[in-house]
């Protein structure tokens, strides 16, 4: 009874301090009641507020007994003086500043990246989802309209064509259209990087993007033919960019896309000598396109994944494509995550394996090329979807049954996927490039470093990267997974050498990513160029710098450049 | 006061009017007295809690007023009470000495009884007291449903006004309930007919139903202003007679007796409004404004400027050679000015400082710059340049940007206060005493000489406060810098030397605003101790002490031409101050939040208001406190109005990162045609709305009209 009179005063002492506490939330200008609009309203009401109870943890309830009575106690754990006087300081926040820009120039907002978008993604979808709402919109406002006018007077029947070109692009759109694609797919790649960095983060391109769509579609079209591998790439680079645009919704042009795209990753030969060219970095990285669209605007009504897999299935059926297709159809299927690698690729691999076999021992040098290439890229994705879905005692034979000619391998691969415990999230950063791809283009990162990642992405054809050392210290790494790996040090701070990017990926790499990788030899040839401060302590990373696994081909083509 | 022909500002100190104003119905917030460690506690801490108990301290600071001011045999029966009154809460503090002092200063030896019937202790209690009643606690929730009813079956044209009655029935009804020990019945009796009570009136009704014992009631601001017997609703002759008809039918129970004894029912002569009418004026915690707050005359026009001629003159003839031609529609420009308004209060109501020649400079450039200014209407919608702050989120607390848009100031609450230059001007300090000395006093550009070249900055920090910097102002000719914190102080920081200059101790809790007068010299400030202080750059005590508000004083806003104040607070009203009386001259309801920012227009006419409801209100000041026009549609809290310079549009910023602009002057056009009977409804049109402007996830703190009409923004991005 005692306790719920208790209770009863407090709830009613509580709600009187958070009433008043919001008068300090609200002149704090804020949404969010904090703790110490809490202790404000303490303070107002002359009560010492109780400081130094801020806990991320849960604080457990401890009870000891002594004297007859029992008393609830707080743990303090001990804190070592010379750790706390050791530890490194905490980074400073960051000081505030004032910039300053235009938010409207005699009443017209002006798009530019620190407005909003003119128009919003949102309408965008929904402009694209159902085009009878903006009809809708325009009879409600003609009834208006007539309500006004009305009585009496004969009203105006306002017949509404729909226009055929809705599109008027302003004269600055025409020349920023014909500048951007001047740059993309002409010589000069620093401005080509500029036009791409453009499209990626200029907001109000809406209007333009089904001209630039049509100008994909039209390249990719005519470039295919032509076997321009280099304007391929270019082209879809330039694809990439508008879809990494957060302010644009690109469903109402993905008839025009998506086939530019399947046509880049299957397409029977991209370029005039296909046994030197690195057409596969081409495919790899439309593939890695094509899976970005299908999780973006993959919807139930739409069914573009669905249609996208059917494509690729058909891809591997047929037993007379050319090794190209069928290395393009793969990747883009292993692309598409680990579900449909299992329902759909794993199934065919008997199939394929003969194939590869057949092809390796054969005399042409271009199918034994490409024989190794799906080889490899069958090695990479397969073994970690096999290693979830089959249980532990790995058989050879079962493999070599189950699998032909590619068993052995893949069985070695799960074995050894198995054997590493943090490998399982290590390869999932291997297999899913999308994902680095994504931490990568976060809108927080700064400009520089974004057109770093672009070219890095490109696959092989990152020319710039900054190469670890290592790969000329630890082959066996590089030849035992499949494709390579190559570390690329990216970060916001201009002034970082080489140098001290190798320091900083060593000092993080260790604990953290490459535990499975027999990584050891890597840290240790490493440690030799390394001063040992650096080494302990991580926080000599450049704040911003990330460093992710980029695959590369073995070979590396300049056109990235 | 001005009858000495040449006003000193001491002349505005004497202390009377002060005192009285409104204090009988004010409950202000009891600091106990025992405490001694509380916010910037001081000496005389106790003293300035009491409106009443100024009167002392306001006769400090006037050595020159002449005695006959506060003359012992000169009290009328008012003044007995009142001196009764103050002698009573001095004793109950214990402040033997500030007693004596005040006899012996008043000649007032009669004895007080601190039992007396009036005292404020036996005040409460007996307040409470009343609510004692022997009704039958089951027959409350069937009376209310009578009267719910009753109004539901009324004729439509009363059905409104009566309604009005519900939600005070109600909250007294329940409040009855409680101090009787019927729990039960209480909360039965909220829990029913809560539901059916205008939207506005549930936060009420939320914080009352917290109440639920006895011990509880005393000390809860929202519970004092209802048993206080303040609720105000107003009706219309025939009204109340169609009440007066239903009470009559049952003599007997709660609902007549409550109605009687603790409603205060405003009756005017006319027809009764319509619910839209109604619902506009409600919301403030004490119901509706009665007429009688608002009948007194306002000067709400503009002091007339100052001889400007010779300075003008001389640019007219720099600029002679280049358009002869102007010459003539300039100078009568300025002659239009110069007529007398005929609402312009005298220019010598209040003491004003004199013309510096540096203002008068200053003056020159004003107008200079108004020549040249853009000419905005809902054709030509203004630029905008955003002032974004980065790498401070959630963290800025005020802004503030100076007249001629150079300086900008933002508080944090992290207590600090940065200064930056907006313009290429860079922040200068001044030349250290020494060899200040050096420079000749005569020489013309003595103002720059002072200054150091070498401490150039473009951004000062100012440390001093100990808590949020809620309020910022800077001084119309930007040497000084108001800043108001949570800590209770407000402190005077020099812009020449980039110190703290003053501290001023007067609210013992958080001040929330503070604002320069628009000629400089005087300021307001305004915190949760619930008044308004008035305060002149040179004296550390206050000039005048606006009590009246039922909570916290939000925001203040001084009116154009400097003798007025308005106030905005959380008792959701607005409150006009005349800062020579000091009375409360308009008392405006109709907003159904805090009131979070008030403005004026150019002309002084209008005043805009905005709240947390979103919505935002005009008022006409012309007439007797009569909304304008309603504006909504902002979807948050509104924190920032600006007029432009000429008073065409009315621009909004809030939380909803949004930036509204509004066609005011459609709104003065449509005020004036229908001439503004009390009865009107206000304005409430889509098309006023003229268009806007939205930031990223940037909260829009301030917005400013530079003087060429260039309109800046200014807000923290939270991305």
């Amino acid at each position: 009874d005692v306790a719920r009179e208790l209770a009863d005063d407090v709830t009613f002492r509580l709600k009187c301090l958070v009433q008043d506490g919001l008068k300090f939330t609200q002149h704090g200008k804020r949404n969010k009641f904090t703790t110490s609009d809490f202790d404000n309203s303490l303070k107002a009401k002359n009560i010492e507020p109780v400081y130094g109870v801020v806990s991320s943890e849960h604080i457990p309830w401890r009870l000891t007994s002594g004297g007859g009575r029992e008393l609830h106690f707080l743990e303090d754990k001990e804190l070592e003086v010379a750790d706390l006087v050791s530890q490194q300081l905490p980074k400073l926040p960051a000081a505030p500043c004032v910039k300053s820009h235009w938010l409207s120039i005699e009443g017209v907002q002006p798009a530019i990246p620190q407005n909003p978008a003119p128009v919003s993604k949102h309408l965008q979808k929904q402009d694209a989802v159902n085009p009878a709402s903006k009809l809708a919109a325009a009879h409600s406002g003609d009834r208006n309209n007539r309500n006004i006018h009305g009585r009496g007077l004969k009203s105006v029947e306002t017949v509404r064509v729909k226009q055929l070109a809705t599109h008027e692009l302003s004269a600055e759109q025409q020349l920023y259209y014909k500048e951007i694609t001047e740059a993309c797919v002409g010589s000069d790649e620093p401005k080509r990087g500029e036009a791409l960095h453009s499209l990626s983060y200029d907001p109000g391109l809406h209007q333009m993007v089904a001209r630039l769509c049509t100008f994909i579609a039209e390249g990719v079209r005519v470039n295919v033919v032509q076997r321009n591998l280099a304007l391929l790439i270019y082209l879809m680079r330039m694809t990439k960019a508008l879809l990494d645009n957060t302010t644009l919704y690109l469903e109402k042009y993905l008839h025009e896309l998506t086939p530019s795209v399947l046509t880049c990753i299957v397409s029977r030969q991209l370029c005039l000598k296909p046994d030197m060219d690195n057409h596969w970095a081409l495919r790899d990285f439309a593939a890695r396109l094509m899976s970005q669209v299908c999780r973006h605007y993959n919807t139930t009504t739409n069914g573009l994944q669905t249609r996208i897999t059917r494509v690729f299935c058909k891809c591997l059926n047929v037993d007379k494509t050319p090794l190209a297709t069928v290395y393009g159809a793969v990747a883009g299927l292993c692309e598409l995550g680990p579900e449909v690698t299992k329902a759909l690729v794993v199934p065919k691999i008997r199939v394929l394996s003969g194939k590869l076999e057949q092809c390796m021992e054969g005399p042409s040098a271009y199918e034994r090329n490409a024989a190794i290439h799906i080889r490899a890229m069958l090695l990479k994705s397969v073994p970690p979807v096999l290693k979830t879905n089959r249980n532990p005692p790995d058989l050879l034979s079962d493999y070599k049954s189950e699998f032909g000619y590619l068993g052995q391998q893949l069985q070695t691969n799960v074995i050894k996927l198995r054997q590493c415990p943090g490998s399982s999230s290590s390869s999932v950063v291997v297999s899913g490039p999308p994902t680095t791809m994504r931490t990568l283009g976060s809108p927080t990162s700064s400009p520089t470093p974004t057109r770093i990642m672009q070219q890095g992405v490109t696959g092989g054809l990152a020319g710039r990267a900054v190469v670890l050392a290592g790969k000329e210290a630890v082959p066996g790494v590089q030849q035992q997974q499949a494709g390579g790996q190559k570390l690329i040090i990216m970060s916001s701070r201009a002034p970082t050498t080489v140098a001290q990017g190798v320091e900083s990926v060593a000092g993080l790499v260790k604990p953290a990513t490459l535990p499975g990788l027999e990584a050891s030899g890597l840290i240790s040839t490493t440690h030799g160029v390394v001063t040992p401060s650096s080494v302990t302590s991580p926080s000599v990373l450049p704040p911003g710098s990330k460093f992710v696994l980029v695959k590369t081909e073995p070979k590396d083509d300049d056109y990235g450049m | 006061m001005a009858d000495t022909g040449n006003p000193t500002y001491a002349s505005l100190a004497p202390a009377n009017p002060t005192i009285i104003n409104g204090m009988a119905n004010v409950d202000l917030p009891m600091m106990p007295i025992a405490e001694s460690g509380g916010i910037g506690s001081n000496g005389h801490l106790p003293n300035i809690n009491s409106p009443a108990s100024n009167s002392n301290v306001s006769d400090l600071p006037s050595p020159q007023t002449p005695a006959s001011d506060v003359k012992p045999d000169g009290y009328t029966d008012m003044d007995k009470s009142t001196m009764i009154a103050v002698i009573q809460f001095l004793k109950r503090g214990n402040l033997k000495v500030t007693e004596d002092i005040l006899r012996k200063e008043c000649g007032f030896f009669e004895p007080v009884d601190l039992n007396g019937a009036t005292g404020a202790l036996g005040e409460e209690g007996e307040v409470l007291a009343a609510y004692k009643t022997e009704g039958n606690p089951a027959e409350y929730l069937d009376a209310y449903k009578a009267l719910l009813a009753f109004v539901e079956k009324s004729l439509d044209a009363y059905k409104h006004e009566v309604s009005g009655v519900l939600y005070p029935v109600l909250a007294h009804m329940y409040l009855e309930l409680i101090y009787n020990g019927h729990r039960s019945e209480a909360q039965e009796l909220l829990g029913a007919c809560a539901g059916v009570q205008e939207t506005h009136h549930q936060e009420d009704l939320r914080n009352i139903s917290l109440v639920t014992t006895r011990a509880q009631m005393a000390g809860q601001p929202l519970l004092n202003t209802l048993l206080s017997g303040e609720y105000t609703t107003r009706m219309s002759r025939d009204s109340l007679a169609h009440l007066k008809r239903f009470l009559a039918d049952r003599s007997s129970g709660p609902v007549p007796r409550i109605i009687q004894d603790r409603l205060h029912i405003d009756l005017y002569d006319g027809q009764p409004r319509n619910r839209h009418q109604v619902l506009a004026t409600q919301g403030s915690i004490t119901g509706e404004a009665p007429r009688s707050a608002n009948k007194s005359k306002i000067y709400f026009g503009l002091l007339k400027e100052p001889e400007l001629q010779s300075l003008i003159n001389e640019e007219e003839e720099e600029d002679d050679v280049d358009k002869p031609k102007k010459k003539k529609p300039k100078k009568d420009a300025l002659q239009k000015s110069k007529k007398n308004d005929p609402n312009a209060p005298p220019s010598n109501r209040i003491p004003l400082p004199e013309l510096r020649d540096q203002d008068k400079v200053e003056k020159s450039r004003i107008y200079r710059d108004s020549l040249r200014r853009v000419a905005l209407g809902r054709d030509t919608l203004p630029s905008a340049c955003f002032y974004s702050f980065v790498n401070a989120a959630h963290n800025v607390c005020s802004v503030d940007i100076c007249d001629d848009s150079s300086l900008l100031a933002y508080g944090t609450s992290e207590s600090t206060v940065i200064v930056q230059s907006i313009t290429p001007a860079k922040l200068k300090a001044m030349k250290p005493a020494e060899h200040l000395t050096d420079i000749d006093k005569d020489s013309e550009d003595v103002l720059v000489r002072m200054l150091e070249d070498r401490s150039a900055e473009t951004q000062r920090l100012l440390l001093g406060h100990s808590g949020a910097v809620n309020s910022l102002c800077i001084s119309p000719d930007r040497s000084l810098l108001l800043s108001a914190g949570n800590d209770g102080t407000i402190r005077l920081w020099s812009l020449q030397t980039w110190t703290c200059v003053v501290i001023l101790r007067g609210h013992v809790y958080p001040v929330w605003s503070v604002q320069f007068s628009p000629h400089g010299y005087y300021f307001v400030s305004g915190g949760h101790d619930r008044t308004a202080r008035l305060w002149s750059t040179d004296q550390h005590q206050p000039l005048r002490i606006f009590a009246g508000h039922y909570s916290d004083v939000d925001v203040l806003e001084f009116h154009p031409n400097s003798n007025y104040v308005a106030t905005g607070s959380s008792d959701r009203t607005v409150r006009l101050w005349d800062c020579s009386t000091g009375n409360c001259v308009r008392m405006l309801t109709g907003h159904k939040g805090p009131v979070t920012v008030l403005r004026f227009s150019p002309c002084g006419r209008y005043l805009a208001s905005g709240s947390t409801d979103c919505k935002l209100l005009v008022w006409d000041m012309a007439a007797h406190g009569t909304i304008l026009a309603t504006l909504s549609g902002h979807s948050q809290t509104l924190y920032t109005l600006a007029f432009s310079r000429e008073g065409t549009l009315l621009t909004s910023g809030g939380l909803d990162c949004a930036l509204k602009v509004w066609d005011f002057a459609k709104v003065t056009e449509e005020g004036r045609e229908d001439d503004v009977t009390n009865t009107s409804a206000p304005l409430e049109d889509k098309s006023l709305l003229l268009t806007t402007f939205t930031t990223k996830q940037t909260p829009i703190l301030f917005l400013h009209f530079t003087r060429r009409n260039v309109l800046l923004a200014a807000g923290p991005y939270n991305g």
